[in-house]
Parts: C-alpha cells; sequence; structure tokens
C-alpha cells in the first residue's frame, strides 16, 4: 500500500527534485538514527510527503552532507534532522508494523513467513515509536481493525471501506499546527482514499487469484480479475474528484518551502499515478509489472 | 495586519500590472465557485478577504502615493467579495424538513442530517440529492454520485441537481489538468502529433523558398 505519493519529476525544477532527494535522504537517515538498520528498510515515497506537509510555515531547510550505502564513499546532501522528520519516521514505523501484522493475518505460506519475521524485526522500533506517539498508534490500530471487519463481511460500498484507511492517514495531521490542521486533515483524508482505491484496482488480478475481497471488484460487479472500461471510467471519474478537494485543501495550507514540490505531487503526481494503474504500468516497491503487458485500445 | 505585499506574494516595488496579475491569480484560486459545499469553505472565505483587504491597501496607498498616474487600478476589489453568500440561495426556497437537513449540512453538522435522512419516509429526488450533498461533505464521493445520479434521473429538469454531478465530474476545477500528456481517450496533441507537425511545416518553409 506504499510508494503511490510520488511527484511528477520531469515537471520539477532541477533544485526542487535536489530539494526531493535530499528531504527523501534525511527521512532515511532518521530512521536509521532512531529505529535502526530495520527502521531504514521501510523508507517510502509517501511519508516523505508526509514530512513535507508537516513542515509548518517554516521557509527553510537546513542541509548536512552525510555517507550512506549505496554511494559510500561519496557524501550526499541531506536534510538535516528536523521536527517533521522526527514525527514522520515514528508514524511510517507505527503503520509499517501494523501493516505487517495485517499481512500476517491475512496471507498463507511463504508471504505469511515473510510478513511474521517483519514484524519481528520491526517489533522494538515500533515500540520506541508507540510510546512516543501513542495517539497515531492507537488510530491505526482502531482503523485498521474497523477496515478488516469490513472486509471480513465483503463491504459492497467502495467509500466505506476507504474511509478507514482515508481516516487513519488524515489522523496524522494531529502532529500539525493548529492553523494548517482542518486543512492537512482534509487533504491527508483524500490521498488516504486515493491510495486505499488505486492499491485495490491495482491488487484486482491478485486478490481474485487468492480470493480476497477486494473493494473495486465487489463495488463494481466484476466477474473476471480483468477491469471493464465501465470501472476504470468510473475509479477514474471517482479518484479525480479526490484529487480536486485534495488540491483546494492544499491551497489552504501555509506557504512553506516545500510548496513547489508537494503542489506538484497532488496536481500532477497523483493524476499520473492514477492514469498509471488505470492502465495496469505503475510500478511500486515490490510490485512487478505483468509479464506481458495488456495493450490498451489505441495500442499505446 | 499582515504585510499586504506578502499577503499578494509580490515585492514591494512589483508594478501595478503585477500587483494586479497576483491578485487575480490568488482570487481565481480561493474564488468561493471552488468551494461550494467544501467543508473548508469558510477557511478559503477568510482567505479571499485577506486578498481582497491586502489589494485595496496597495490600490488605495499607491493612488494616495506617488503613482497617481496609473488610473487603471482597483475596479477588482468587490467584484469577488460580494457573489458569496454563503450556501446558495436555493436552500433558503425548500420547506419543511428538508429545509432542516440543508442546513445541517451547511452547518457541517452531518450525524444529525444523516438521522433526519434516514428517519425521512420520502425517498424523493430532492432526498437523493441531500444524501448526495451529505456523502459529498464526508468525502464520500462515490456514493455522492451514485445519489447525484439518481436524483437526476428521477427529476431532469432540476438545474441545482445536475450541477452538483457535473461538480463531482471535475466540470469547472481549476485544478482539473491531465497528467504528464493527455490520456488515451482524449484526443491532443502528443510528441508524434508535435513531430509531424514540425515536418510538415519544415516541408512547407522548403516550398516557399
Amino acid at each position: 500500500m506504499f510508494g503511490y505519493v510520488r511527484p511528477l519529476a520531469p515537471e520539477l525544477k532541477v533544485k526542487e527534485f535536489e530539494r526531493f532527494r535530499a528531504c527523501y535522504c534525511g527521512l532515511c537517515h532518521e530512521l536509521g538514527r532512531e529505529y535502526g538498520a530495520a527502521g531504514r528498510s521501510i523508507l517510502n515515497y509517501d511519508f516523505v510527503f508526509l514530512s513535507m506537509l508537516l513542515w509548518g510555515g517554516r521557509d527553510s531547510c537546513d542541509y548536512c552532507q552525510r555517507r550512506c550505502l549505496p554511494g559510500f564513499f561519496r557524501k550526499k546532501c541531506v536534510c538535516a534532522s528536523a521536527p517533521a522528520l522526527t514525527v514522520a519516521a515514528g508514524y511510517s514505523v507505527i503503520l509499517a508494523y501494523w501493516k505487517a501484522v495485517d499481512n500476517r493475518d491475512d496471507s498463507r505460506g511463504g508471504r505469511r513467513l515473510l510478513a511474521a519475521a517483519v514484524r519481528l524485526l520491526l517489533k522494538r522500533p515500533y515500540r520506541k515509536a508507540a510510546a512516543r506517539y501513542p495517539a497515531f498508534d492507537r488510530s491505526v490500530w482502531e482503523r485498521l481493525d474497523a477496515l478488516h471487519r469490513l472486509e471480513a463481511e465483503s463491504c459492497a460500498s467502495l467509500d466505506r471501506a476507504a474511509d478507514q484507511f482515508a481516516r487513519l492517514l488524515a489522523s496524522a495531521s494531529g502532529a500539525a499546527g493548529e492553523e494548517s490542521r482542518r486543512a492537512l486533515e482534509q487533504l491527508l483524508y483524500h490521498v488516504g482514499r486515493i491510495v486505499y482505491i488505486a492499491d485495490a484496482f491495482a491488487d484486482l488480478r491478485e486478490d481474485r487469484r487468492a480470493g480476497r475481497y477486494n473493494p473495486v471488484a465487489v463495488r463494481y460487479g466484476l466477474a473476471s480479475a480483468e477491469a471493464d472500461e465501465r470501472t476504470k471510467a468510473g475509479v477514474r471519474e471517482t479518484l479525480l474528484s479526490s484529487v480536486d478537494l485534495a488540491a483546494a485543501a492544499l491551497a489552504l495550507l501555509p506557504k512553506s518551502y516545500w510548496t513547489p514540490v508537494t503542489e506538484n505531487i497532488v496536481l500532477l503526481g497523483l493524476p499520473d499515478m492514477i492514469d498509471r494503474v488505470l492502465a495496469g504500468t505503475y510500478v511500486t516497491a515490490g510490485k512487478r509489472l505483468p509479464k506481458r503487458p495488456q495493450l490498451s485500445q489505441n495500442g499505446e | 495586519m499582515q504585510d499586504p505585499y506578502k499577503v499578494l506574494g509580490v515585492s514591494s516595488n512589483a508594478s501595478d500590472e503585477e500587483v494586479k496579475k497576483a491578485y487575480r491569480e490568488l482570487a481565481k484560486k480561493y474564488h468561493p465557485d471552488n468551494y461550494v459545499d467544501n467543508p473548508l469553505a469558510d477557511l478559503a472565505q477568510e482567505k479571499m478577504k485577506e486578498i481582497n483587504e491586502a489589494y485595496d491597501t496597495i490600490t488605495r496607498s499607491r493612488k494616495n502615493g506617488s503613482q497617481t498616474g496609473s488610473g487603471s487600478t482597483g475596479g477588482y476589489s468587490s467584484g469577488y467579495s460580494s457573489g458569496w453568500s454563503g450556501g446558495g440561495s436555493a436552500y433558503q426556497q425548500a420547506g419543511g424538513a428538508y429545509a432542516q437537513i440543508r442546513s445541517a449540512i451547511n452547518a457541517g453538522n452531518l450525524q444529525y442530517a444523516e438521522q433526519l435522512l434516514d428517519a425521512s419516509p420520502t425517498r424523493d429526488a430532492e432526498w437523493n440529492f441531500l444524501m448526495g450533498s451529505l456523502y459529498y461533505r464526508k468525502g464520500w464521493l462515490d456514493d455522492a454520485r451514485s445519489f447525484f445520479q439518481r436524483a437526476v434521473s428521477m427529476d431532469p429538469s432540476n438545474g441545482e441537481y445536475r450541477q452538483a454531478l457535473n461538480m463531482l465530474g471535475g466540470a469547472g476545477s481549476p485544478y482539473r489538468q491531465t497528467g504528464y500528456g493527455p490520456p488515451a481517450q482524449q484526443g491532443g496533441c502528443d510528441m508524434c502529433d508535435m513531430c509531424t507537425a514540425m515536418m510538415c511545416a519544415n516541408m512547407m518553409c522548403g516550398g516557399c523558398r
């Protein structure tokens, strides 16, 4: 469920791309320092986005030179530790832990073992993070539990299922300042909704094979693993409406150092991701392209 | 009060034209039309007020100051601020239980509105429309769309219902832009088209020589 919230890199200025990369590296170092190697392994784009949003109205960022394993001999310019990075790192550990618990209960065979191993590795980092952010921990646990129950009863409303994950992400706005909390909550709600539905669409085939519940398949009464044009159009429409509302909320956040990047992510990155997910050509970490990509009707 | 130039995002020695352009862009961004039925409408309204005040302050101070020569400033200050009455006039006309539900939705009291809608004995077009509005406010856009569609099919002549459905289709959205290159269904200009056009243009240049 991670890796759907990224900028559309070709549309960023070079300096903005460098900033984004530095923030990505900054979050990685923050995870490493606070939660060790296991914490570092869960780094993902979505929480880089969150740390940029939690930056507040600050119009600057401190940088420092750091080494890391890929390319050890050359130091990289990364964002120095900042409160927003610390919070985002803690939140991502909490979410990754509960996601691993969820995966362990959901799957069978090798995947189950893998998820159980991840959960064990994340146990200590999770304890540290949960002690720091008990409110977020409780909210993640509650929402995932409610989502589980909805999935068990094969909930027919796409929105009702997406609502739980959206509210989970929206609860991360608790770390923001008073003046921007409401807008941030609305923004994160819709980003969460988009991620949940896009992920469900991307998982259609896999869920079908495993006989698992899939909200998109149930909502549109799909008889096969392939989505028809009506389903694609419906999902696209509802996701783009969420992008509209997310963009309207983003406009109400105070301008910060990261505004050009976050605007790119919401206005260009998300629609691009949606197009690719619907076309079946989106690649996230851990998910490969189908062996022979299906050609669309225009042959593109 | 905040520095009006900072509010508009321009430097204090920007020309009148630049100030006006920045003001127009911001006014377009925070225009009430973009926040119809949006739970953040009040925040957008505040922002709009701030921008109007900043623009008024700048134009007034420039008129009184040394730059009296440029008479073309002003004129936009009142246009945007007056159009918004907060909730739409049609809301006041409906009678009885529906009016109560409408005002509950407008006030953001969604739980109460949902109770009233559940208790309502009739399931007519307006009921479906109000359910749609309720779900829209909650961010449940897929369900909202279904209810709006049902309302429109039950009463196709009603402009309000159709407008709500169009809003969900992205009509008039300032943010709706196609991503990197247009999607496959909509025609448009991709790299191949541009390349072909360039080749044609080049051939024509050759012909003129």
